[in-house]
């Protein structure tokens, strides 16, 4: 194959699997704790109007980032304040936060912009290449001259796999997520730690969200997120939720979808949609136990404490 | 979910809903009369409207509400209608691209059952998944759902592209397979008599037979089904899955048939996870699903008038959406702590 | 005593709904000694300690470490008080290994950041040097057996040096050899001037290494803070079985009746793994003939379940042969969770079990006219006081809610009943009505198998009395049938 196209697929693969790394990196820890959070989507599209909204108001892409993660994190609190503290059940309630943010974000975008049609131009959060690193064939330009924001995800992977594993809040983490109630006999605040993993989650999503608006498209959309939100739910899964492979899962993911373009490209008319259905059956594998056993945490969308009725 | 409660919480939330969206339509500066007037109007104000559009986009929401129903009334996430759907339709337009010169009281009965196969079908994997290995149906349904839509896309840009092959869909389907029309003039098409009845059937199968009473069990208590009842909730839940995925995949089917016949990419804006929403503010009950399905349906009907009538942007629906779940459960919570702080906690 | 109490309870109630699970508990518990907790099941005794580990709130009643009065709000509070307690089902999260339950909960010097597995072997590794509680480091929890799991709840628990250590019934899952060691462990914590609080059941055991005992009854402390020289065997099973210690005969039916009627059911070389919480069942050999009622009395956790479980047909042995009527009454232990559906009506909870039978079907569907009378035949029948068929058994108290259970098993006249503690939370003339139906049936020719925890009961209404003791299971001759005879075979680690 043309190694012009090689680095360019591996460039494109790179560049749209990041937001479904950082969104499945912070999911990853909630699920680790035990909370499934279906809204992620409702985060992500937040996120991405957060940043569509920072990034005119501000003028650059930089505030536009962080008014994302705020966005992201604030329809996880609703979502928290409802799964967490009410109880109520996570699989509804996360459904209900995904259609409310699909809903909202589209309320607001024409409340603001109108509904002319004509798309919005947003200050670009560009490329920054790692001198050196960047230089290296093939690889180089894909991994290290994107935006920023893969860089974070780069290191949040080994960061959020050494705080599972290496710390003690990593460890209570884990606790919480197998066994509740064993974990908070030893004294792990439970309910705390799902409240903050999950707002951890909603942050690094509405990133994920501020870097489709701002480094990928460079324009809001209703709906762009495109469901990505359930994307990094079954990223976390074939990541087997251990942060450093979940990286390498959204890599994968992301790579399914260039090859749809790339595919495309050299001709091939049909046939690329099976290419993209490929994650999925993998990950449906993983959950078979066929790629060695992918086991969820045990809690994993329990209510806790449980009521009895 | 306790039955009582959710019969209760319904007329709550609804009520809890539109005040907090009246109030949110207050602070965005448009008018919540004149909105919710606009959506009524364009939902129900003309026989056309009510016909055409309200009651055609009912169909699929009443048949994936019944399907969700039946599964979570069970104890089953089933979150993958959405591609139990896109299965069904798929399925039927290859059968009723395939129907060749056979009658409609052949064609189209089997259509329609091949959309229920192959809803069914869909649901075998994360079902087998569940019964076999233990993995949780939540997240296999939502992979489901993945899968689907990129196969419907690979159908309809391959095998499955119309002769022309310019657009991303199929040949329409014979005549013969389409569903006749209820109202001549009208887009109104004999698959709501098809959800009504379905809604019928699954009322009295729950209330009154042997099976719908045990299934009721499972979903209540397993433990007290198979203690109390020797009920096998295996068997059971892979029953139930399969009838929530063939009614489900019915659901594609009806499309097919009565509104598009055709096949393609965006069949459905989600009937799949709205008929969660619509489910649950039934309480689970099948005869309520009709009206919450219909409630949905002038909604989701209404939205574009809001739009063009008020300012209002469609959008806003899914946002009332999400409201009526975060209503149902919220009311929910309280209605059950409320009940539960009289009786006081199960023996310690 | 001008030192202060290391632990000292006082007056403490709980209420769980309409159970009174304690109502004027007391302990007292002095540093440098090995206090043992005694009670039947049901006494109360789980609770107190919870309320002492943190778990849960007293309603009434004061707690006091240290000589200060506090209030646990969470296991974290107990611990910083200094009370660590060894859960009788262990606190142990199974996907983690030995190590790492460990770590949990302990504070290294890094603060919440790290994470010192290397002081945590080494500490472990000392304490192992210590008290021969030697654990696998690092296997997986959940692939280690029971008696293993709880040594390693135990080493977590010692990690974190409490000043007051709590046991639930930490022996019902070892060894002889493991006891013994666990003891001299005890007795060296309790010599270091901390305290020991220990719940148990095994009167042997419990006099061999507790210094003071305290019972428990029906939620009340009957016996404070006794020493040991002012105690044997028998007076700590009459505080715990109440009553005074006369001798009464099993009532006089003797065994010439069931000698001369057909078996209904027959259990063979009956064998069953024994599981967390559970002992199993271990060549289990019994026949349950017409017209008789067998008490099975034991302590909890001694097999009983499993046996029922058996008898009733839900589940299958491991290993020996089963022949049972497929026809049965099943009256389960746990009500709330097994024996009813709490949401659903009496004439559903009915349904559960008349379902199959052909008066009350037509084809696929249940005749639920029929369903309802008979439902409104029960509630005269059984008075079950309740406005009427349709009601949800929640809204019932638990005597009315055993009532419908007993309504729905006793259908039929089925040949075999097995009911497993029928009378638990339930007033006395709910009980009554119980066990009279019981007598009923087994008059009317149904085998009738009695678990109960209760010896008066099993004394009072069995024909024969069996004993299972951590899975094995011993018949009582009719001259044994006495208080202190089956009483010292439930309570103590008997032969077969």
């Amino acid at each position: 194959m043309d190694s012009l196209l090689l680095a360019s697929f591996a460039e494109a693969a790179v560049r749209l699997g990041v937001p479904l790394a950082l969104a499945a990196l912070g999911e990853t820890l909630s699920e680790r704790t035990g909370v499934i959070n279906i809204g992620l989507e409702g985060s992500i599209i937040a996120g991405a109007l957060g940043g569509a909204l920072g990034a005119l108001a501000w003028g650059s892409a930089g505030p536009g980032i962080v008014a994302g993660a705020a966005a992201g994190l604030f329809v996880a609190l609703i979502f928290a304040v409802f799964a967490i503290a009410l109880n109520t059940d996570q699989i509804i309630t996360g459904t209900a936060i995904t259609l409310g943010g699909l809903g909202f974000t589209g309320v607001i975008y024409q409340a603001q912009f109108g509904t002319t049609g004509t798309a919005l131009s947003l200050p670009t959060l560009e490329a920054l290449p790692i001198p050196g690193l960047s230089a290296i064939p093939i690889v180089g330009p894909a991994f290290f001259a994107q935006a920023p924001t893969a860089y974070l995800a780069y290191a949040l992977a080994p960061a959020l796999w050494w705080l599972l594993y290496r710390t003690e809040w990593g460890l209570e983490l884990r606790a919480a997520g197998e066994e509740p109630d064993a974990a908070a006999a030893a004294g792990v605040r439970v309910r705390t730690l799902r409240f903050i993993t999950t707002l951890f989650a909603g942050a690094l999503a509405g990133i994920a969200g501020a870097h489709l608006a701002l480094a990928h498209t460079g324009t809001f959309s209703e709906g762009m997120s495109a469901g990505r939100g359930f994307i990094a739910i079954a990223v976390v899964v074939l990541g087997r939720w251990n942060p450093p492979l979940v990286l390498v899962a959204a890599l994968f993911f992301g790579a399914a979808s260039a090859l749809q373009f790339f595919l495309q490209t050299l001709g091939w008319q049909i046939g690329y949609q099976l290419f993209l259905a490929l994650p999925y059956v993998l990950t449906l594998a993983a959950l078979a136990g066929w790629l060695g056993r992918a086991r969820a945490p045990a809690a994993l969308a329990q209510s806790w404490p449980r009521l009895h009725d | 979910m306790n039955r009582l409660l959710g019969l209760i919480s319904a007329p709550i939330a609804l009520i809890f809903t539109l005040v907090v969206a009246a109030g949110a339509l207050t602070l965005g500066g448009y008018d919540p009369g004149a909105a919710f007037g606009a959506l009524v109007e364009g939902a129900l104000g003309s026989p056309r409207a009510l016909a055409s559009v309200t009651l055609v986009r009912m169909v699929p929401l009443l048949l994936t509400g019944l399907a969700v129903a039946l599964a979570f009334r069970a104890g089953l996430w089933n979150i993958g209608a959405e591609g139990q759907l896109y299965a069904g339709a798929a399925m039927a337009v290859w059968l009723g691209l395939n129907a060749g010169a056979l009658p409609s009281w052949v064609a189209l009965p089997g259509v329609l059952a091949g959309a229920a196969l192959g809803g069914a079908l869909w649901a075998l994997i994360p079902a087998l998944l569940r019964l076999r290995l233990g993995v949780g149906e939540v997240i296999t349904t939502l992979l489901m759902n993945f899968v689907a839509l990129n196969l419907a896309g690979w159908l309809v840009h391959g095998p499955l592209q119309e002769s022309r092959g310019v657009f991303p869909q199929t040949d329409p389907i014979v005549e013969a397979a389409r569903l006749p029309l209820l109202v001549s003039g009208t887009r109104l098409h004999g698959g709501l008599l098809l959800g009504l009845a379905l809604a019928a059937v699954l009322f009295v199968v729950l209330r009154y037979s042997a099976i719908g009473f045990a299934t009721r069990a499972v979903g209540a208590s397993p433990q007290a089904a198979a203690s109390a009842g020797r009920i096998a909730s295996g068997r059971i839940l892979l029953g139930v899955f399969l009838v929530s995925g063939a009614m489900a995949g019915l659901a594609g089917g009806v499309e097919i048939t009565g509104v598009t016949f055709a096949l393609y990419e965006n069949l459905s804006p989600g009937h799949g996870y709205t008929a969660i929403a619509v489910a649950l503010l039934a309480g689970l009950h099948p005869l309520a699903v009709v009206v919450t399905s219909f409630v949905f349906a002038v909604l989701e009907a209404g939205a574009s008038a809001m739009q063009r009538s008020a300012g209002v942007p469609a959008a806003w629906v899914n946002g009332v959406q999400a409201l009526v779940i975060l209503s149902v459960l919220a009311v929910d919570q309280v209605l059950r702590r409320a009940w539960l702080g009289r009786r006081g906690e199960a023996d310690g | 005593m001008a030192e202060p109490f290391a632990v000292e309870l006082d007056g403490i109630a709980k209420r769980f709904g309409r159970v009174q699970a304690l109502r004027q508990a007391t302990l007292r518990v002095r540093h440098g000694e090995v206090h043992a907790v005694l009670g039947e099941n049901g006494a109360g005794k789980t609770t107190l300690l919870s309320i002492l580990s943190g778990l849960i709130t007293p309603d009434q009643g004061r707690l006091s470490v240290q000589g200060r009065e506090t209030r646990l709000a969470s296991p974290r509070d107990a611990w910083s008080v200094g009370v660590g307690m060894v859960h009788q089902h262990f606190a142990l999260i199974p996907r983690l290994s030995v190590l790492e339950n460990l770590m949990l909960g302990r504070r290294s010097r890094a603060g919440g950041w790290g994470l010192d597995r290397d002081a945590t072997r080494q500490a472990a590794k000392q304490l192992a040097d210590e008290t021969g509680l030697a654990v696998p480091l690092d296997t997986p929890v959940e692939e280690l057996g029971v008696g293993e799991r709880q040594r390693v709840e135990i080493v977590r628990v010692l990690l974190r040096d409490p000043q007051i250590l709590v046991l639930d019934e930490p022996t019902a899952v070892l060894a002889p050899a493991e006891v013994s060691q666990l003891f001299g462990l005890l007795r060296r914590f309790a010599d270091e001037g901390r305290a020991v609080v220990m719940v148990a059941h095994k009167l042997d055991e419990v006099l061999a290494v507790g210094d003071r005992f305290t019972v428990l009854r029906r939620g009340e402390t009957v016996l404070e803070g006794a020493a040991r020289s002012d105690v044997d065997a028998s007076t700590l099973a009459q505080a715990m079985l109440g009553g005074a210690g006369i001798a009464l005969p099993a009532s006089g039916r003797g065994t010439s009746r069931s000698e001369m009627t057909e078996p209904v059911a027959t259990l063979s070389g009956v064998t069953v793994a024994p599981e967390r919480g559970s002992a199993g069942l271990d060549q289990v050999t019994l026949q349950i003939r017409r017209g008789e009622v067998v008490g099975v009395a034991g302590v909890e956790g001694n097999g009983q379940h499993e046996l029922a479980l058996i008898l009733a047909g839900r589940r299958s042995a491991d290993r020996g042969e089963v022949q049972a009527p497929q026809v049965c009454g099943y009256i389960a232990e746990d009500r709330a969770t097994l024996g009813l559906i709490s949401e659903f009506s009496i004439t559903e909870n009915l349904a559960l079990r008349l379902r199959e039978m052909p008066q009350f079907r037509r084809g696929p569907w249940l005749r639920w006219n029929r369903l309802r009378a008979r439902a409104r035949q029960a509630l005269q029948e059984f008075s079950i006081r309740a406005p009427g068929p349709r009601t949800p058994v929640s809204a019932l108290s638990g005597g009315n809610q055993q009532r419908v259970v007993v309504a729905r098993e006793l259908h039929g006249d089925p040949p075999l009943i097995v009911a497993e503690n029928p009378t638990r939370g339930l007033d006395v003339a709910a009980a009554g009505f119980v066990l009279s139906a019981l007598r009923e049936r087994a008059e009317a020719g149904a085998g009738v198998v009695l678990f109960s925890t209760d010896l008066d009961e099993v004394l009072t209404h069995a024909d024969r009395v069996v004993v299972l003791v951590r899975g094995r299971l011993s018949e009582v001759p009719p001259e044994e049938c006495t208080r202190d005879g089956v009483g010292r075979r439930m309570l103590a680690e008997g032969d077969a």
